[in-house]
């Protein structure tokens, strides 16, 4: 059961990757969509035995992080007929030579650390750290707004990996909510989306500029 | 009985949507008497809640709680009035989320469990977004949008470290329920490796929604778009619930023999949110951003003050309170400015005390008391403070937050002098409703009355919240 999690946590880094490359918005939605899908079904493939609620769980989290949540920001984008590209302030080539470099530091740092479950596969914590910190580098290098919300969600995919992998004790209903909160604010936000669309005709985050001090 | 005092704001806010505006509004005075009461039977009573594995009543929770009930109460009643002044287009979505927001900072306070106190936490942010849009302005929505994305980004940060706490368990080869209780109870076999790691990105988390510096920058954009009652549950007891975040998580450093570290840590943190807020008063030109400011200062002298234990975890906790009833009194009051003047510019603004004389007396004792000056409560908590810093050995500190405190006094004092005697074109005098006005003279009151006279149960119960974080008198 041990190859297939490599191959799983590879995809994911690879995701990462063609996140950080892609221009324009339905491509990253679409990789977002992917790496959704391949976070949530981790658990699965960790060797324990799991109970039919516990799958379930795993299922519903699939649909949600894979499926309700991009389509939810892309049916955004669609009725709002926004510009497409990401504006990136850091260019594509750069971000990815700094995703590279990013997989390689956390590859070298994640040996390092004492953690019990990390035994199972060598790639989960360097996955974790690189999912965290890229999705931080989205929210930095992109001015897009819908760019930004996509770099909270891979945040998010990062702490869920986290939280179901190296820990064993989590609580299905606690999970759960944590999951429903995630969802709401995604679809706050892209009412909010809508709502800077129609006031700035634009999604650039620069025009936010009005309020300092 | 425990779980019903989250229920019902939260059943009331989902009704209100779909009712008439002003049945909305008696509503939301309503709830706001029944959360009071049922606040005062957890005092009496002190029962264990139904699912006692996520909710249980804490001696800090349940002062934040009353600290909620009451404010909420007093502001449910100016925003009946406010309401009637302000033309805001989809009233119901302001009393409903206002309901909503009550229901999840209720939440806040109640929960034990560490995953159900960040949905909590992460709920109040998206209760209050649409507070802040109310009126669908282009600095609203920008207000709005910031506030959304840097409180969940740094909330996620929380969760994080929620999740690095129960690595620490697992390192630590420790059962035990996941809950802030159960942990401080098994404290001492947790791996103080990860545990460390958990509290930091707990205090970055929850401190980005506190409004430490430098992560604030969300706070000011929001208290100033947002109408006036929002302002005021924002700053008054939303910033509270975070810090009982941060408050319960160090309950667990200091019963794992780590005070020392987290304590250090808040300290720095407090210090730099004073001083930031320093820089940023000193050439303020809008009066509710200036209120916001202060909120920023007052947060960053109760983390320095849980930081340095002793005496000065006694002084942030009276801080705490007094913040609360003190910054919503002024909040509110600068609802009333609004109104006169139309206008959020100091600049613009002069005479307040000819135009407006009931109003001044408010603002201007909400100024007095902000200041830290006596007969009103904060005096007694900056004291403290000062005198735990002392007597720890923290000189340097102390004469930062000495002078930090002075800097702060004159900012506020020439921008708060301007807007009361400076001259002004509009100078016939502007008549206003009671019910803007009297809500304000109570939470000052009772400012004043607690700095004077502490009833034995409110001042037992600080007390037991504070011992276990290294505090006491």
């Amino acid at each position: 059961m041990i190859e297939p999690l490599d191959t799983i946590l590879s995809l994911a880094l690879l995701s990462i990757l063609f996140s950080f490359g892609s221009s324009f918005l339905p491509g990253l939605i679409k990789v977002m969509a992917f790496q959704g899908i391949i976070v949530s079904i981790v658990p699965l493939f960790m060797g324990h035995d799991l109970s039919t609620s516990e799958i379930l769980f795993t299922l519903v989290t699939m649909t949600i992080r894979g499926i309700v949540i991009p389509l939810c920001i892309y049916k955004a984008i669609k009725k709002v007929a926004v510009r497409r590209e990401v504006q990136p302030i850091i260019g594509f080539n750069a971000s990815i030579l700094i995703g590279l470099g990013l997989i390689i530091a956390a590859a070298y740092v994640s040996p390092k650390f004492d953690v019990p479950s990390i035994s199972i596969s060598s790639l989960l914590l360097p996955t974790t750290i690189v999912l965290l910190v890229g999705g931080m580098f989205i929210l930095i290098a992109r001015r897009n707004a819908i760019a930004m919300v996509l770099g909270y969600i891979m945040m998010e995919n990062g702490i869920y990996l986290v939280g179901t992998t190296f820990s064993v004790r989590a609580l299905h209903i606690v999970e759960f909510g944590i999951l429903l909160d995630v969802l709401a604010a995604v679809m706050i936000m892209a009412i909010i989306l809508q709502n800077i669309k129609k006031t700035f005709d634009n999604m650039d985050t620069a025009l936010l500029r009005t309020l300092k001090e | 009985m425990v779980e019903s005092i989250i229920l019902i704001p939260f059943i009331a806010g989902w009704i209100v949507f779909f009712l008439p505006k002003t049945t909305g509004r008696r509503i939301l005075v309503i709830t706001g008497v029944i959360h009071l009461l049922l606040s005062v039977l957890l005092w009496i009573k002190r029962p264990t809640a139904i699912l006692a594995a996520y909710f249980a009543v804490s001696p800090e929770g349940l002062l934040s709680l009353s600290v909620i009930s009451l404010l909420f109460f007093l502001i449910s009643i100016y925003s009946t009035a406010y309401l009637k002044a302000a033309e805001i287009q989809s009233e119901n979505i302001f009393t409903g989320s206002m309901l909503l927001f009550l229901s999840t900072m209720t939440m806040v306070t109640l929960s034990d469990h560490i995953m159900v106190m960040w949905i909590a936490i992460e709920a109040t942010t998206l209760a209050s977004a649409p507070l802040i849009y109310t009126y669908r302005t282009s600095e609203s929505l920008e207000a709005t949008w910031k506030y959304v994305l840097i409180c969940s980004v740094g909330i996620a940060m929380a969760l994080l470290g929620s999740v690095l706490i129960t690595v620490a368990m697992d390192t630590g080869k420790v059962n035990a329920p996941v809950s802030f209780s159960g942990l401080t109870a098994v404290a001492k076999s947790l791996d103080p490796q990860w545990l460390k790691a958990g509290f930091v990105f707990i205090l970055v988390g929850y401190g980005t929604k506190m409004g430490l510096a430098p992560m604030h920058t969300w706070l000011p954009d929001a208290h100033s778009e947002a109408p006036s009652p929002a302002s005021a549950l924002l700053s008054g007891v939303l910033l509270n619930c975070a810090y009982l975040g941060i408050f319960k998580t160090n309950k667990i450093m200091h019963a794992a023999g780590l005070g020392d570290f987290s304590g250090s840590i808040l300290m720095i943190f407090g210090l730099i949110s004073m001083l930031a807020a320093a820089t940023f008063i000193l050439k303020q030109t809008e009066y509710k951003r200036l209120l916001a400011y202060s909120s920023i200062e007052n947060m960053g002298i109760i983390a320095f003050g849980t930081g340095i234990g002793g005496i000065g975890v006694y002084g942030a906790m009276i801080c705490l309170i007094h913040h609360s009833l003190i910054k919503s009194s002024l909040f509110l009051t600068s609802g009333n400015i609004l109104q006169g003047y139309r206008c959020k510019i100091i600049q613009n603004i002069g005479g307040l005390v000819y135009r407006m004389p009931r109003t001044f007396i408010a603002f201007f004792a909400g100024f007095v008391a902000i200041s830290g000056f006596p007969p009103f409560g904060m005096f007694i908590g900056e004291m403290f403070i000062v005198m735990g810093a002392f007597r720890n050995g923290h000189h340097v500190g102390a004469i930062i937050f000495m002078g930090t405190i002075c800097i702060i006094f004159a900012g506020l004092a020439n921008q708060i002098m301007s807007i009361s005697f400076e001259d002004s074109k509009r100078k016939h005098r502007m008549h206003m409703v009671g019910k803007m006005l009297w809500p304000q003279y109570v939470l000052l009151l009772t400012s004043v009355v607690f700095s004077f006279w502490m009833p034995d149960t409110l001042y037992m119960t600080i007390v037991e919240a504070i011992t276990s974080i290294g505090g006491g008198v």
